[in-house]
């Protein structure tokens, strides 16, 4: 019974925690997909927090498997090309989620003088 | 995202038709706001609720961009911005996967929003996202047109991590709305609302080449799952997406090169600017004789390339059924004084001062394709929106159109 009651407690410690900390209808699709978790989880301001591309890399490897089985059956079949377009995607998505890290990882003041080198915070000096 | 915030734009601006709410996010007011005034880059956290919507003060220009996946739809937007000054962002304090990018003057919305089905959706009704069966285009019209006419929309995001079809974000009417995505010039109604629009045709051996370069270090990807992709996608790619082109104003063609026979490492290109004649406020950008055809080759005595050079060619053609002139860059640039020279001797740019599409280049010039013709190309497609944009605005206040054209 004691065990019980702790469990409940931290429970409820956790649900009033989220729920102060985040979007409050969480969709049932997102219980539903754990890894869409890991964004929605963090809204704060402009810090962009990815979902760690290592999930997304298991996610392609993961895909192009399907992908090979599927289409080891009808290799023009719809079901295929839906397969491979989907490979197709997370590997875009990936790509994009590298990149986005890279950034996040750099220094900030570096990735804003990338895109606005002309402006006063963004100018070098020889000497 | 800015659920919150519509109420506010809706009760301050009632000739707004902004679609009701479903939803109410509570306890997330203050981050609402911050959102809403991105646009006022000095606004702060704890600002006042400034919300200002410009209904149909100014009708919004759109263009639509066309190209398969991982084909450089990306890097033309952030050269096609840098264009019109100030970067592009994604917005500030909504989904962390938006699609969308904001700039001062720029919106640029990604049509996968308009997916009808999901990932999971796709798969269970075995179609690919090129499908149109798998994308909603009486939405993606009517929130064209309602940006157009200056209309604030609720539009979806499709989550590109997920594969779901996350909540609504805002989006306002910008002065320039780029849709960018797989069927921009699908739809006969929207092509309809499209002031400019271009296509990124890339051939099958650069995709190839291109693809290896993003995918290769992936886990589980090898040179046949990179093949396998593409050929499973290119039936739906040559019935839905290939065929745009024909109404594309301007084509970006890349290719292998021909300078190095039988080039296969697609790491020199071959680009071609396929520019429509006849298009309003669109003059197409010629090399030394409007009409004429030339070949030229800027590398000897003047300028020394190293192999395999630079080769231009310039020239009316046809291309479908329409009159276009062709533009074609093969070769890279090794350095700077290549590309001024080069620059000096095009015409019609739409630049402002001299140096403009080198000053562009030399800027991004860590963007892919900069020492080639796919940057060079991109960069002077968005001068050239710049020059309509700025024609079409002066037609609208009845200012004189010459007044914004230099070259």
């Amino acid at each position: 019974m004691a065990t019980t009651l702790t469990g409940v407690s931290l429970s409820t410690t956790v649900v009033a925690k989220a729920d102060s900390a985040r979007i409050q209808p969480l969709r049932s699709s997102c219980l539903n997909h754990p890894w869409k978790l890991n964004h929605v989880k963090v809204g704060r301001m402009s810090v962009r927090t990815m979902v760690a591309p290592d999930s997304l890399s298991e996610k392609v490897s993961q895909s192009i498997e399907e992908a090979k089985e599927t289409c080891a059956d009808d290799p023009v079949s719809g079901e295929c090309a839906a397969a491979w377009d989907e490979v197709e995607e997370v590997s875009a998505a990936a790509n994009d989620a590298r990149r986005k890290k890279k950034e996040a990882d750099s220094d900030p003041l570096e990735v804003y003088c990338k895109d606005n080198p002309e402006t006063d915070e963004c100018r070098t000096y020889d000497d | 995202m800015a659920i919150c915030t519509v109420y506010t734009s809706h009760s301050l601006n009632s000739t707004c038709s902004i679609p009701t709410p479903t939803k109410t996010y509570l306890g997330f007011n203050q981050k609402q706001v911050i959102f809403f005034t991105t646009s006022k880059r000095s606004n702060r956290r704890g600002s006042s609720y400034s919300t200002e919507i410009s209904c149909a003060a100014e009708k919004t220009v759109v263009i639509g961009l066309a190209a398969d996946s991982g084909c450089g739809k990306s890097t033309f937007m952030r050269r096609l911005t840098s264009v019109f000054g100030g970067a592009a962002e994604p917005p500030k304090g909504g989904n962390p996967d938006s699609n969308t990018l904001i700039s001062d003057t720029t919106t640029v919305i990604c049509l996968d929003d308009y997916h009808s089905l999901d990932r999971t959706g796709r798969k269970v009704n075995k179609v690919t996202a090129l499908d149109p069966k798998a994308n909603d285009f009486d939405l993606m019209y009517e929130q064209v047109k309602a940006l157009k006419e200056g209309i604030a929309v609720q539009k979806p995001i499709y989550n590109h991590v997920s594969g779901l079809l996350d909540p609504p974000e805002l989006i306002k009417p910008p002065k320039i709305l780029v849709i960018e995505g797989l069927h921009p010039m699908y739809d006969a109604r929207v092509r309809e609302l499209l002031d400019f629009s271009i296509y990124l045709d890339i051939s099958n051996e650069v995709k190839f080449a291109w693809k290896i370069q993003r995918d290769m270090a992936e886990r589980g990807h090898s040179l046949e799952s990179i093949k396998a992709s593409i050929e499973a996608r290119k039936p739906d790619f040559d019935a839905y997406i290939d065929p745009q082109k024909q109404y594309a104003d301007a084509v970006i063609e890349v290719l292998p090169t021909t300078l190095i026979p039988d080039d296969n490492e697609g790491k020199v290109l071959r680009v071609r600017l396929i520019m429509k004649e006849g298009v309003k406020y669109f003059n197409p950008v010629y090399l030394f004789d409007e009409g004429s055809t030339i070949s030229w080759i800027p590398c000897g005595r003047k300028l020394t390339c190293s192999y395999p050079g630079i080769k231009f060619n310039y020239g009316p053609d046809a291309y479908y059924d329409n009159e276009v002139s062709v533009l074609e860059m093969d070769g890279q640039f090794d350095r700077l004084d290549e590309l001024i020279y080069v620059e000096s001797h095009l015409s019609n740019i739409s630049t402002k001062f001299y140096g403009e599409v080198t000053q562009q280049m030399l800027k991004h010039a860590d963007f892919p394709g900069s020492n080639n013709g796919t940057g060079l190309f991109q960069t002077i497609v968005g001068l050239k929106i710049r020059d309509l944009y700025e024609q079409l605005i002066a037609s609208r206040t009845g200012a004189p159109l010459e007044a914004s054209k230099v070259k």
